[in-house]
């Protein structure tokens, strides 16, 4: 108990800087959550645009001005073709829609009339041309059957006002799980960053060279003192996770207790164990205090990126997530994201999960072999 | 007397560098044996080998009778060793790094307890219990680094250089320490490049060079190989060569040098000689500012055998 014991008195010494670093990690993770973008409801946006009118205001020519200026912010920035060009290239409108002359005329004849737009080719122009192209086509499609042209336009405008009733079969609140896993996928970097920069902070003492030697040359078997310090460095990374985990519970509430839930503090149990191992190896590696920061850079904040700690995975090129193959994160990011897809717990569907977690696990299992090796040749001091 | 250390044909090569010769030697119970040498002479690499944190290529260490290896831990129990380098906890006050390394050894709070304070007594450390690391002089640190080494209280104990680069009272208060742990049955394996400390401290005395032994014995025993029996130095100013012909002349004199106003005169029997080479200098009108006489010391062993001062 003498490693443990005084593996406290290090810890105690050493409590500013680590008190420090976990609140910055925590209010990383709070600042996370109160920023990421998790709604389930949207509002059309409305695209800025210019109606050029070389036709009469009048019959279906009118409707058309009057059902895109109901669904768009229509500027009157006037007829000037330069200052019309202007406005495009300094964004202050997305589209311009140029009606023909007799537009109204060549439509009731069914003779299809071309409207000339210019175009941003962005967000909002594409927007614009959903609005014309829908009522166009309506517009299009009753003519062929109607003969009154008010006829057509009540029609269309009938048809263009009717919304789509859905509804959600899904029991799981899409948001709320959205949020639980981007809380547990940043604990991937949390998690990494906290236990590397604590574990190493720790072992730079405990394997300084010197004190290392003296421990070599004591009647303390060299395996059980390793384990000693494994045991101890293991009961700072539980403390980690739980108050990771009670973070989430103060932060996202009921979700925490769901199966969702359950499954997210399961894999970042699993995963706080497997940073365990990665920075005991790395603890084992290193012998300089001051290059703890930079790997904690290269590993935490580099494995974060590649896995899709901080950006989704569907975002990243496959040549990353290839690499991001060989990392655990990788599988510990996978696991929080297939909760977003499953609804049914049954053999099939937490299969994806069950492999995922077995090969977090064999990557416990390799690097705690490396450290023994690592652990090994060091012994040998000539 | 019983042999607790037992040194055989012990080799050990650094790639090409032969560092340990063909080594043997045995440790007695209860005895300072003082390992002098110049640096690099293989001492350090000597007692890393006996401790097995070294491996060694040819030779057998035999410890309490037995075969040491790194996992013998019956044996190691029994062994403190205190490096050259220190080796404490930055973060752990007085009390605490003498608790942790014998808490490597020691089990019982109560008995580790109470071999803290007698470590701490012994090293002079009272006033410093609460004390940091890097509060502490570099006297301090050492005389902590050897209490760290020996509060277990153990049988046989490895004291490796460790006095370099200590004030004097320190240094006093390290040398009057270890012979308090002989006087309570230790046994010590002291290795040193200062040839003072061995002669005050060691019952006997190995000389090494090159991973070789050269020679062993008593401070007194290795004197004798010195071939002297007296050194005179005096400081004298524009001596010629005629001068010191004249003193190569005088009776039992081995060797007269001159050296940036330094003379030594090394005399190959009798005691005093002093006097009839004040004779010569007040008799050719020599005038000197400093004179003193001396038996012959570690070094002109070390002179006489190598070729070379202990150290160059």
């Amino acid at each position: 108990m003498i490693v443990f014991k005084t593996f406290l008195k290090v810890l105690y010494k050493c409590k500013m800087p680590v008190i420090l670093f976990t609140v910055i990690l925590i209010l990383f993770g709070v600042m996370n959550d109160s920023t990421s973008d998790n709604t389930a409801s949207f509002t059309a946006s409305k695209p800025d645009l210019v109606i050029i009118n070389q036709d009469e205001e009048e019959g279906i020519t009118k409707s058309f001005i009057e059902y895109i200026s109901e669904n768009s912010n229509v500027k009157h920035i006037g007829n000037d073709n330069e200052q019309l060009d202007d406005a495009l290239f300094y964004r202050e409108v997305s589209y311009i829609i140029y009606i023909p002359e007799h537009f109204r005329s060549d439509f009731l004849k069914g003779e299809n009339p071309k409207i000339t737009v210019k175009s941003t080719g962005d967000y909002e122009a594409n927007l614009a041309e959903m609005l014309v192209s829908r009522y166009l086509k309506a517009a299009n499609v009753y003519i062929r059957e109607l003969d009154s042209e008010d006829e057509v336009i009540r029609q269309v405008r009938e048809t263009l006002s009717k919304q789509a009733q859905i509804e959600i079969t899904t029991q799981i609140d899409g948001a709320e799980i959205s949020r639980l896993v981007v809380f547990f996928n940043f604990a991937n970097y949390s998690l990494l960053a906290g236990g590397i920069y604590v574990v190493c902070l720790i072992l730079s003492s405990f394997k300084d060279d010197n004190i290392r030697k003296r421990t070599m040359i004591s009647s303390v078997n060299e395996k059980q003192y390793n384990r000693q310090l494994l045991f101890s460095n293991s009961l700072f990374m539980i403390f980690l996770w739980a108050l990771y985990c009670i973070l989430g519970s103060v932060l996202l509430g009921d979700i925490m207790f769901t199966v969702q839930g359950l499954i997210c503090v399961l894999n970042s149990l699993i995963f706080s164990l497997c940073c365990l191992t990665i920075s005991f190896l790395i603890g084992n590696l290193i012998n300089n205090k001051n290059a703890i920061n930079g790997i904690i850079n290269v590993v935490a904040l580099g494995s974060s990126f590649l896995c899709g700690a901080f950006i989704p995975m569907e975002w990243l090129p496959d040549s990353i997530l290839a690499v991001a193959h060989f990392l655990p994160s990788y599988y510990y990011i996978k696991t929080n994201e297939c909760l977003k897809q499953i609804e049914v717990f049954n053999a099939a569907t937490v299969q994806p999960i069950v492999i995922n977690t077995l090969v977090i696990i064999i990557f416990m299992i390799v690097f705690i072999t490396i450290t023994n090796v690592v652990s090994r040749r060091k012994r040998k001091i000539g | 007397m019983k042999h607790v250390i037992e040194v055989r044909n012990l080799c050990k090569e650094y790639k090409s560098l032969q560092a340990v010769k063909d080594l043997s030697f045995e440790v007695r119970e209860g005895e300072i044996l003082g390992l002098l040498g110049p640096n690099g002479s293989g001492k350090t690499t000597t007692i890393n080998c006996i401790l097995s944190l070294l491996s060694f290529s040819g030779g057998s260490i035999r410890i309490f009778g037995q075969e040491m290896s790194p996992d013998a831990y019956h044996i190691k129990r029994e062994i403190g060793v205190v490096f050259q380098e220190v080796a404490i906890f930055d973060e752990l006050n007085v009390v605490d790094n003498i608790d942790y390394f014998c808490g490597l050894y020691i089990r019982d709070k109560k008995i580790r307890k109470q071999y803290i304070d007698d470590a701490i007594r012994l090293t002079g450390l009272e006033n410093y219990r609460k004390f940091y690391p890097k509060q502490l002089s570099g006297g301090l640190l050492r005389r902590l680094n050897i209490a760290c080494g020996i509060a277990h209280k153990p049988k046989v104990i490895f004291l490796d250089e460790p006095t370099v680069a200590v004030d004097p009272q320190s240094r006093n208060n390290i040398l009057d320490g270890i012979k308090t742990l002989r006087d309570q049955g230790a046994t010590i394996i002291y290795t040193t490049h200062y040839m003072e400390e061995v002669e005050i401290l060691c019952d006997r005395i190995i000389i090494l060079d090159k991973g070789q032994v050269l020679a062993s014995g008593t401070a007194d025993d290795l004197k004798t190989l010195a071939d002297i029996e007296e050194k005179v130095t005096a400081k004298v100013a524009g001596l010629d060569a005629g001068h010191l012909d004249g003193i190569r002349a005088l009776n039992n004199v081995d060797e007269a040098a001159y050296h940036q106003d330094t003379l030594v005169v090394k005399y190959k029997t009798g005691k005093n000689n002093l006097a009839d080479f004040i004779d010569y200098l007040k008799k050719e009108d020599i005038h000197y500012d400093q004179i003193y006489s001396e038996r012959p010391t570690l070094n002109d062993v070390f002179l006489k055998l190598t070729g070379k001062e202990l150290r160059d």
